[in-house]
């Protein structure tokens, strides 16, 4: 049928610009200058030279402060995505190597991301040398890893779940790879993407403030890259209230902005993606994504790029070649299982060698022993890496490290095994901050590891700690879970409530927790309270929500013919919780708790040591071990606190969550 | 008339766990000549899916070889197109983007594949809906749209995978009378459409010729031809014994009279047969006019069961000795006469009696569970032995079905939760 009239669309005078545009035009060059100033600031020159950086507790600097936070959390988001494309695509298609790839993406996700600050900092400093960007890039690396994991995984997880006849239909089509993975698999893989990349960035807050003050070797003090966490960092160095208020407020205002501005747009445009057939009930708004697509101008932007990518489009089109098929001729051949053998022995030799090249760097000559004799640890004695204590270790002509180190095999040296230990000598030893032994003789006469390397029996005590970690973490997330589950619930059985709770939850979850880890260290200290016992709650103080928005939107969704019929049969009380509630969102339960226990064992580093001006509370366990070798360069003991973290977690992941999670989708999945 | 399609000794065989093959299409020739409709019908498990994407070059066949216009099939040819059993249609794109994907592939310029997915929109009766998403539409319009997508390209060959299977009744019917009017009055350019279907009157409706595929392995069993002129009425004569015959073709077993009761073992594929459905279809026959004895054309046009959903039961039936299906009807046993007029309890000895009789695998569990002293077993041990027969997808659906059946005979019982079965009396691995 051909039309008799033209559509209303076509008879409306085209001016270029809406009245929208009046408001969408000025936020674009806003944002560009911005982002110009940002980037000026980011790439100055720094060199040996350069004055350390620092930052002033002054709240006229905070906007520009935050906004450098932001670049940074930018920078990182649009790194991670990259990864994320790359990394999952190549573990999703190429033939094997997702059984290296995959196992290394759970193992790294595992890893105690703020570990990674003191790995990578000399690499980028040495890689940006002269210019600030080195140290911009390793805050943006520590970020970056704190948010790229899950967003690969869920990218190479839709990858593997594309519907079995969408496949076929491209197939069928003869689309291109090129075209498949625009048409299809990103598609298919955009609403989990972007939910993921969502907890990214609620979790990449937390360690923005963790990772804008680095330590540099070679430099006396650290260095203070502009930015709201620097401006904490120094705050809570200073003891400074005000100044924490102030960068309260002004994070609680960046939280709040990235979301309306980025991600509310973004996820209420990743809706089209969904592959519910049927329209969804409850679709996510914003009110800036309905201002873009209103606005003339942003849609004339958006359509520039069209010829360069019809061209990209039509570059890779088959014509009329033959399309490839889905599946081979035969299933197996020797010749594969000859490779697949071949592959299996690389693999194997490769992880050896890898094993091989780790514990010597770990353990150094002799993997830990000489002569037949378990080396024992040889202690920093400067356990503050204060600079003063160095000084007067300099003093008495026992030289410390780049980073401030002194070895107690220097110590034994000195003292020529203990035996002679003079005046200024003993008096330093008696020092509250230095951790020399109680009996000198004795600890030299034992055959002491080389310096900085790691010793035997130092495994066995980190794992130790590895163990109260783990002990804390379960013990918070459960308590986290009886605390929110009944809230949720009550939250999610009442919409109007729901409504509000829900983007409350959810702020919780990115507002950065160890903004209020001064207050603690005040209370603690006043009331006198045993830091190993109550520093705990620090860990799930940023991770809880999880558990709340999850069980929120579990009994959001419960569906009302099983509240009739509970209401019908009397169910009421505990019957109600057991048999209705609690299986009904156990699913939930199980997967906040598993994003809140990840998020808990990361944040183990920065909440088992915290300090608040000169007061500094330590728990033992794992995160306070890395926290207390993270200073200065890497070092065999940060790689062991990581080694074992990382084992630790992925053990833990086995054997307590996996389970659970199973459980969860085969018994309790509500459909 | 010129051919367009051939397979020559065409085979399909995937490998079991154990490295056996495990044979889904044995020794296929076939030939698709311009100018006909083509239907592929056969039961579950006959492999008319899997001969149709081998045909399409989505899947390489394992042996023989598939010739387009001459030249071999390797891959998705141009000029070939595919219509789903659910649509395919991508969902986060537009009927009218969805339409012109098949012509990006062949790298036609944006204005042309605008002008021509319009035309393509317009002639299958999509116009007005050309920005919508397919989440939008209902059934019926999402087929429209897999239609579209597929013709656009101008194909040669149409392959259909069950296309109207998951619409309605009637829109089914409009939609098939409307592919015939544009096959028919040549509105569109293809020549030759090879339809997979499981409704025995769709094909005599559509078809030229009926292709009529064996199960285990899937053979070619049969050719009938419908020499009607479209559009075909189901009342007509010929369309009626159509129907008889492809009943009768498909309920004769070739060369064994009896169902070879001897013959079965462990590695038997059961009959995807729900109790209730069965229970319900014998009842049936029994209080029926025919006092059990029944025509099969009849009996899954007045119960709407497709080729699908009644022979695994007609299979179930006669595997446990309860019917005999021959030459398209279904006659009750003395047994099944009883089965059907019987209690419940009673009906579940008679089940739990034949199961022990003629279903191996079920008498297999129940044996084992006797054996063992706490009456227990995980069920992966009966999937390590059925995957001896078949891959671990298949065996684990066989295992579900006689779980099934063995529960509601009451022979034995299954925890869902530890993967166990144990003994009717066994104490439950839960408490």
């Amino acid at each position: 049928m051909r039309r008799l009239f033209p559509s209303p669309d076509s008879l409306r005078p085209r001016a270029p610009f809406s009245r929208w545009d009046l408001v969408v035009i000025p936020g674009i060059l806003v944002l560009l200058s911005l982002l110009t100033v940002a980037l000026e600031g980011a790439t100055q020159p720094f060199g040996p030279r350069s004055p350390d950086l620092t930052v002033s507790l002054e709240p006229v600097y905070l906007p520009y402060y935050s906004l450098r936070s932001l670049l940074r959390m930018l920078l990182a988001i649009l790194l991670s995505l990259s990864f994320t494309f790359v990394y999952g695509s190549i573990a999703a298609k190429v033939p094997r190597s997702e059984r290296v790839l995959i196992a290394l993406l759970d193992f790294l996700q595992s890893l105690p991301i703020l570990g990674f600050l003191t790995a990578s900092t000399a690499i980028f400093v040495g890689l940006f040398r002269g210019s600030l960007f080195g140290l911009e890039a390793a805050s943006i690396f520590a970020i970056f890893t704190s948010q790229v994991w899950n967003m690969t995984f869920s990218f190479y997880s839709a990858l593997k779940t594309v519907p079995k006849e969408l496949v076929e239909a491209a197939a069928m089509l003869r689309l291109s790879p090129w075209q498949r993975l625009w048409k299809l698999e990103v598609p298919y893989a955009m609403p989990g993407l972007v939910w993921n990349a969502m907890m990214s960035v609620s979790g990449g807050w937390f360690f923005v403030v963790a990772s804008e003050v680095i330590s540099v070797a070679g430099r006396e003090r650290e260095q203070y890259l502009p930015g709201v966490g620097s401006y904490i960092a120094l705050a809570i160095q200073q003891a400074d209230v005000r100044a924490m208020i102030w960068a309260g407020i002004s994070l609680f205002l960046l939280v709040l902005l990235y979301d309306q501005l980025f991600f509310r747009p973004v996820v209420a445009w990743a809706e089209k993606f969904r592959l519910e057939q049927s329209g969804a009930a409850n679709t996510a708004r914003s009110w800036v994504l309905t201002l873009l697509q209103r606005a003339r101008l942003t849609q004339r932007i958006a359509r520039l790029p069209a010829a360069l990518w019809e061209w990209l489009w039509l570059c890779s089109a088959r014509f009329s070649r033959v399309g490839s098929a889905l599946e081979g001729r035969l299933t197996r051949r020797r010749r594969e299982r000859l490779a697949d053998l071949g592959f299996n022995l690389g693999l194997a030799v490769a992880s050896l060698s890898l094993l091989g090249v780790l514990l010597s760097y770990l353990f150094g000559p002799g993997l830990g022993f000489q002569g037949g004799r378990m080396l024992q640890p040889n202690p920093n004695l400067n356990r503050n890496f204060s600079p003063e204590l160095a000084r007067r270790f300099a003093s008495l002509g026992i030289a410390p490290g780049a980073d401030r180190t002194v070895w107690l095999s220097q110590l034994c040296a000195a003292s020529q095994g203990g035996q002679v230990v003079r005046e200024e000598m003993r008096t330093l030893l008696h020092e509250p901050e230095v951790g020399a032994p109680a009996n000198l003789v004795e600890a030299c006469s034992r055959p002491l590891a080389p310096t900085g390397k790691v010793a035997w029996p130092e495994v066995w005590e980190v794992l130790k700690y590895g163990l109260c970690t783990m002990l804390r973490v379960s013990a918070m997330v459960l308590l986290a879970a009886c605390l929110w589950t009944p809230i949720g619930v009550y939250v999610g059985l009442r919409p109007t409530v729901a409504q509000w709770a829900q983007p409350l939850a959810q702020f919780g979850a990115a507002f950065p927790a160890n903004l209020l880890f001064p207050l603690f260290v005040v209370a603690l200290a006043n009331l006198r309270l045993n830091p190993e016992f109550w520093l705990s709650p620090l860990m799930v103080l940023g991770t809880q929500w999880y558990l709340l928005f999850n069980v929120v939107a579990a009994a959001m969704t419960l569906p009302n013919d099983l509240k009739e019929a509970a209401r019908m049969h009397g169910l009421s009380g505990w019957a109600w919780w057991r048999r209705l509630v609690l299986p009904a969102t156990f699913p939930a339960l199980v997967t906040g708790g598993i994003t809140a226990a990840g998020g808990s064992w990361n944040a183990s580093i920065v909440a088992e040591r915290v300090s608040w001006g000169s007061t500094t509370l330590v728990a033992t366990g794992l995160g306070a071990y890395i926290a207390h070798w993270s200073t200065g360069a890497f070092n065999p003991h940060v790689g062991l606190g990581m080694l074992v973290m990382g084992l630790l977690v992925l053990a833990y992941n086995r054997l307590l969550w996996q389970p659970l999670y199973r459980l969860a989708e085969e018994r309790y999945r509500l459909d | 008339m010129q051919s367009i399609l051939s397979a020559t000794h065409l085979t399909k065989s995937f490998s079991t766990p154990e490295g056996r093959p495990f044979t889904v299409l044995d020794d296929i020739d076939l030939e698709l000549k311009e100018g006909e409709i083509v239907a592929l019908l056969g039961r579950s498990g006959s492999g008319k899916s899997t001969l149709l994407r081998c045909l399409s070059g989505l899947v390489r066949p394992s042996w023989g070889e598939v010739r387009y216009r001459g030249q071999r099939v390797k891959g998705p040819m141009p000029g070939m197109a595919m219509v789903f059993q659910n649509f395919a249609l991508f969902p986060w794109l537009t009927v009218q983007q969805n339409v012109e994907l098949g012509l990006e592939a062949m790298g036609v310029p944006a204005p042309q594949r605008r002008r021509r997915a319009l035309e393509v929109i317009d002639l299958i009766g999509l116009d007005g809906f050309e920005k919508a998403f397919p989440k939008e539409l209902s059934g019926g319009m999402r087929q429209r749209v897999g239609f579209a997508r597929a013709l656009v390209t101008n194909p040669d060959i149409l392959f259909m995978d069950e296309p109207f299977s998951a619409l309605d009744v009637l829109t089914a019917e409009s939609l098939r009378d409307e592919l015939l009017e544009l096959w028919s009055e040549r509105r569109i350019p293809t020549r030759s459409i090879l339809l997979v279907t499981h409704n025995i009157e769709e094909a005599v409706l559509l078809a030229d010729r009926i292709l009529v595929l064996s199960a285990n392995p899937g053979r070619l069993m049969a050719e009938v031809t419908v020499p009607l002129p479209y559009p075909r009425k189901r009342e007509h004569p010929v369309f009626v014994e159509r129907v008889e015959q492809v009943y009768r073709i498909l309920t004769t077993r070739p060369g064994l009279e009896q169902p070879p009761a001897e013959a079965i073992g462990i590695g038997h594929r059961l009959p995807r047969a729900p109790i209730g459905a069965l229970e319900g279809l014998l009842e049936r026959v029994a209080e029926g006019p025919g006092f059990g004895r029944e025509d099969l054309s009849k009996l899954a046009g007045e119960m709407q069961l497709e080729v699908d959903e009644l022979f695994p039961l007609l299979d179930a039936a006669e595997l446990l000795g309860l019917a005999v299906v021959q030459e398209g009807d279904i006659r009750l046993s003395p047994l099944g006469q009883r089965f059907a007029a019987a209690s419940s309890n009673t009906r579940k000895k008679i089940f739990a009696e034949r199961m022990l009789l003629s279903v191996p695998l079920v008498g297999h569990i129940h044996r084992v569970l006797q054996t063992r002293p706490n009456g227990r077993a995980p069920e992966e041990r009966f999937v390590r032995e059925l995957e001896d027969y078949m891959p671990t997808e298949e065996a684990l659906a066989v295992l579900a079905i006689a779980i099934d059946w063995g529960r509601y005979a009451e022979l034995f019982e299954y925890d869902y939760n530890a993967g166990v079965l144990y003994g009717e009396g066994a104490p439950s691995p839960g408490t």
